[in-house]
């Protein structure tokens, strides 16, 4: 391995374990806070930092002043081609999304603040949403209106355009510093820096061990919960396979050859070049790993109920042990199906077939229940969070253990989480892939009618799939996180009997049927090939739709204006009322 | 070479085992108040269960015997402190009866209406938090948010969300509110429409069926046998309801149906609950259409009712009034009687015994979930530990009342 290959493996850990942990953290944060969330409240907001007045200013125009800089600096240097293009065309976007986003939020302090000076009440009246609205509408004008420029004034107009985005950076960093109060500024992020102080808190809480207890053991457990969350991410496919040209034709990948990204690659992905993964290590045995390894978290658990001299402790380690021995075989099967499919256990293979082909989850519908479902008891979570067991066995197999120790458990279960999450999104919803969008850019094409392309650089399309693999698995986390504050516990003779006589015979069904698919499609010739293809450009599609519309929704959805009921039922809140105040009062709830 | 086991009986290859015992409480999760449970286990299976109630015992009947009749309504408030209106309502009957004395028709309307609200409550919080400890936490901030709808009533009405000490005995403290009707018309349907959104996300759920049905189940012999009162009882399959059997007040002019279970589970329990909430709301809308608007709320005796506080100042005789009620008490005529009416989780008795002085002799209540809890264990014994959780839940045994 050369020192290249090191340095790269380090920092692709690094990127991975400050994604989980950072993730970890946040999710701790919503979790906690979900009951609030349920009364659209953030809860409780206690933990704060008072930021000086300069350093508040510095923090909100420092990153668009950056970006402004950096747009202007690199509109310096003469592009030309495609990348020219592409240049122009994301200069236009980004100036009007910052733009409208920056509008947004004006719009939304003035409405809660008041306006400071006669321009900004023009926002008072403004409906947030027509806003949101016109953005889009601009977005497609610039779209549109791009494709009218000559391709002999492209380098110009790339030029032009970054400069008017560095132009609009500066603009809104300068307004909005102006903006700052005078003062100390309270910083609160919503309640998640009570994420970073609970673990600052842990740290120096006692760590108490029972008297009785196994000490070696009691502290092994925590760290060997931790280390399997953590150790499996290895294998996770983060992005686009990389490809370096040899500038220095040596015929080896050194640190020079770092700064020859590819410009283009063909749509088949073929490397020409050094490929360089975005994937920590590309095992051969692929997700076998990961069932090895997230196995031995059950030992962390079932020694920590064991180590604590508790028989609460005891009954949870017990139910830890049994229950993920018991999920482990159906979670293994289930995803046989899948295995035939794509013709691989290497997640990165995966990966690639999902973007040529189909998701997961619509080639294995069943599969992708099943697997959930096992992946819901091993990272032992509510509905099957018997181990822990919190109005049962009180706390279960962490019952007796305070401070960082427990904290680690805790780290361990939300990495869990986020990486069962990223897990679930590498094979089943199509890994750092995106519909329509393959090596060389996008097109959208059903079958052997291409509708739609545009040719994207290779460096592009390397970024958007890292960030739609990251994207995929903080909507996937937060999906899950939803499942824990609405559905009650199982008994643990009912887990186990959904375990064994329904999850593993439908696994082991799944399995055959598929088997027997795959054999016949195989067989039957060009025809099917082509329809299939078609099949799986549909499903592409109708994510893309999908995806779209849910955005849309979710936007429209957060900036409509919260009516509220006037019959004020109480004195108090009739009280607050007349005193210009806002008692939330039950019957606007 | 030989088997080492040779000699060995077969029953002795087996490894000895004897049941683990388990205290589960007083300090846990699931136990309300502070229950203790010492269980014999095997594996997970409840092989004997030892109930020990009192860790709560606060001498409630030892109390009442040092002040007047009056100031024994903070304590029945402190009683069950879910729905102490209904506590409230309930004491101010039996010192009524020991007086012979009736209120005006007025008040008894508005006691129904209040009473009935604080029963909404109780049921509610005693589904609700039987759901949490099952793990589903969302229908639990549901059905809080309705309970924070009737506790702004309460608040409106009483000066108190939760303790009101609002009864008295001859009438209640204050009369109602110019906005009492209006706020409960509003109210009302609001928490009904709560409650079937944190049901939907109950009922149809797979998990939390298997949870109740066919768990805890306790025949209609044994639940009268017991002495259960009550949605227990009547999930057990006996329609007793002391609003329908001796009605008081004005439940005999009052539509409405007694829910009754089949099976006596925790799921007819449950559902038993849910449908007394329904039927209670159906009596609130009586009583508000029947409630005059005019009228005294107080019985018309300066031996019981506390003169006006305007008389009190300028008159010597509010002033003697006044001042022989707050030293001396009530003179309740010597005797004894037995007062019961239905309470949120049951028949609640009041057994008084008076000298004829203005401070009882005897208190004795019958706190409706003293008979549930001694049939806990009958129902535990033979499930597994995660059932104690919804059993128990399902009983709504309230610690404060059952220590009396």
């Amino acid at each position: 391995m050369s020192a290249v290959e090191i340095v790269l493996a380090i920092v692709k850990i690094l990127i991975l374990a400050l994604f989980f942990l950072n993730m970890a953290a946040l999710s701790t944060w919503a979790d906690r806070r979900q009951g609030a969330m349920v009364q659209d409240r953030v809860g409780p907001n206690r933990a704060v930092v008072y930021l000086p007045n300069m350093a508040a200013r510095a923090i909100v125009l420092l990153p668009p002043a950056l970006f402004g800089v950096l747009a202007i600096f690199t509109s310096l240097g003469q592009v030309v081609g495609r990348a020219a293009a592409e240049r122009f065309t994301v200069n236009v976007q980004l100036t009007i999304l910052v733009a409208w986003f920056s509008l947004l939020v004006l719009c939304a302090k003035v409405r809660s603040g008041g306006a400071i000076n006669r321009a900004e009440q023009v926002f008072e009246d403004v409906d947030p949403r027509s806003i949101f609205f016109a953005g889009l509408g601009v977005h497609a004008i610039g779209l549109v209106a791009g494709r009218l420029v000559p391709q002999a004034s492209w380098p110009l107009a790339a030029q032009v355009t970054g400069f008017v985005l560095g132009g609009v950076f500066l603009l809104v960093g300068l307004y909005a510093t102006s903006r700052v109060p005078d003062g100390k500024i309270p910083l609160r992020l919503a309640g998640t820096l009570h994420a970073l102080a609970d673990s600052i808190k842990m740290i120096w809480k006692e760590d108490f061990i029972p008297k009785n207890g196994d000490r070696l053991l009691h502290g092994l457990a925590p760290i060997l919960a931790v280390f399997s969350a953590l150790a499996v991410m290895a294998v996770i496919p983060f992005g686009n396979d990389l490809c370096f040209a040899d500038g220095n034709k040596n015929g080896t990948l050194d640190f020079s050859d770092l700064a020859n990204l590819m410009a283009t690659v063909p749509a088949s992905g073929v490397c020409n070049g050094f490929r360089v993964k975005l994937q920590i290590i590309d095992l051969n045995v692929g997700i076998l790993y990961i069932f090895g390894i997230a196995g031995t978290g059950i030992i962390g658990a079932a020694i920590a109920g064991w180590a604590s001299d508790n028989k609460f402790a005891l009954l949870g380690g017990l139910r830890a042990s049994s229950q993920m021995v018991s999920y482990e075989v159906a979670m293994g099967l289930s995803l046989v199906g899948l295995f035939l499919i794509y013709g691989s256990v290497r997640l990165s293979d995966m990966a690639v077939w999902q973007g040529q082909n189909a998701w997961g989850v619509f080639v294995q519908p069943l599969g992708f229940v099943l697997f959930l479902t096992a992946l819901c008891a091993e990272t032992k979570r509510v509905p099957f969070d018997q181990p822990e067991g919190e109005s049962e066995i009180v706390a279960g197999y962490f019952l007796e253990y305070s401070g960082f120790k427990w904290g680690m458990f805790m780290t361990g279960e939300y990495i869990e989480l986020v990486f069962s999450s990223a897990l679930l999104v590498a094979l089943f919803f199509g890994g750092y892939s995106l519909p329509f969008l393959h090596p060389d850019g996008i097109t959208v094409a059903f079958g052997n009618t291409v509708l739609f392309q545009y040719k994207m650089t290779h460096l592009a399309v390397s970024l958007i799939s890292a960030l739609a693999f990251f994207g995929k698995t903080v909507f996937v986390t937060w999906v899950q996180i939803f499942f824990r504050w609405t559905l009650p516990r199982f008994r643990y003779d009912q887990l186990m009997k959904l375990g064994w006589t329904k999850l593993l015979p439908l696994a082991i069904a799944n399995m055959m049927v598929t088997g027997v698919v795959v054999l016949a499609l195989r067989n039957a010739g060009p025809e099917a090939d082509a329809w299939l293809k078609l099949l799986g450009d549909i499903t592409q599609g109708v994510v893309a739709v999908a995806t779209l519309a849910g955005f849309v929704a979710v936007v429209v959805g957060l900036l409509e204006p919260v009516e509220r009921k006037k019959f004020l039922a109480s004195s108090a809140a009739r009280f607050a009322a007349a005193m210009g105040g806002v008692k939330p009062e039950p019957q606007q709830a | 070479m030989e088997p080492l086991d040779r000699d060995l009986e077969e029953g002795l290859l087996e490894l000895p085992s004897e049941p683990m015992m388990l205290n589960m409480g007083p300090s846990h999760p699931a136990m309300h108040g502070t229950v203790r449970i010492v269980l014999e286990l095997s594996g997970e299976m409840i092989q004997k269960a030892d109930v020990q109630i009192g860790y709560l015992h606060r001498g409630f009947e030892k109390m009442c015997e040092r002040g007047t009749w009056t100031q024994i309504f903070p304590y029945v408030d402190r009683c069950n402190y879910v729905s102490p209106m209904l506590n409230n309502v309930g004491f101010a009957l039996a010192v009524e009866k020991m007086l012979g004395v009736t209120v005006p028709e007025r008040c008894q309307y508005y006691r129904v209406a209040l009473g009935e609200l604080a029963r909404i409550c109780d049921h509610m919080i005693c589904s609700g938090a039987m759901c949490m400890e099952l793990g589903a936490f969302t229908p639990f901030l549901y059905f809080a948010r309705a309970r924070e709808i009737i506790w702004d009533i309460f608040e409106e009405e009483t000066g108190a969300r939760v303790t009101h000490s609002f009864g008295r005995v001859g009438g209640m403290a204050n009369p109602p509110t110019k906005y009492f009707k209006e706020m409960v018309r509003a109210g009302v349907p609001r928490v009904l429409q709560l409650i079937s959104e944190g049901e939907k996300l109950l009922l149809k759920n797979r998990i939390f069926l298997d949870r109740l049905e066919g768990v805890g189940v306790m025949s209609k012999e044994d639940a009268l046998a017991l002495g259960w009162t009550g949605v227990v009882l009547r999930a057990s399959g006996v329609p007793y309801d002391v609003r329908r059997a001796h009605p008081y007040m004005v439940y005999d002019r009052m539509e409405f149906d007694v829910p009754v279970g089949t099976t006596g589970d925790n799921y007819d329990r449950f559902m038993c609950r849910q449908e007394e909430i329904r039927q209670t709301a159906r009596i609130i809308e009586q009583a508000l259409d029947q409630m005059p608007d005019e009228g005294p709320i107080n019985i018309e005796d300066p031996r019981i009712i506390l003169p006006p506080k305007q008389d009190v100042y300028t008159t010597i005789e509010a002033t003697i009034q006044h001042f022989k009620i707050v030293m001396e008490g009530i003179k309740v005529p010597a005797g004894e009687c037995y007062s019961y009416t239905e309470a949120g989780n049951g028949e609640l008795g009041f057994y008084l015994v008076s000298d004829g002085s203005g401070t009882p002799y005897r208190v004795r209540i019958r706190p409706p979930c003293f008979a549930t809890t001694q049939g806990l264990e009958q129902l535990i014994t033979g499930l597994m530990i995660p059932d104690v959780v919804p059993t128990f839940g399902s009983l709504n045994m309230i610690g404060g009342e059952c220590d009396h």
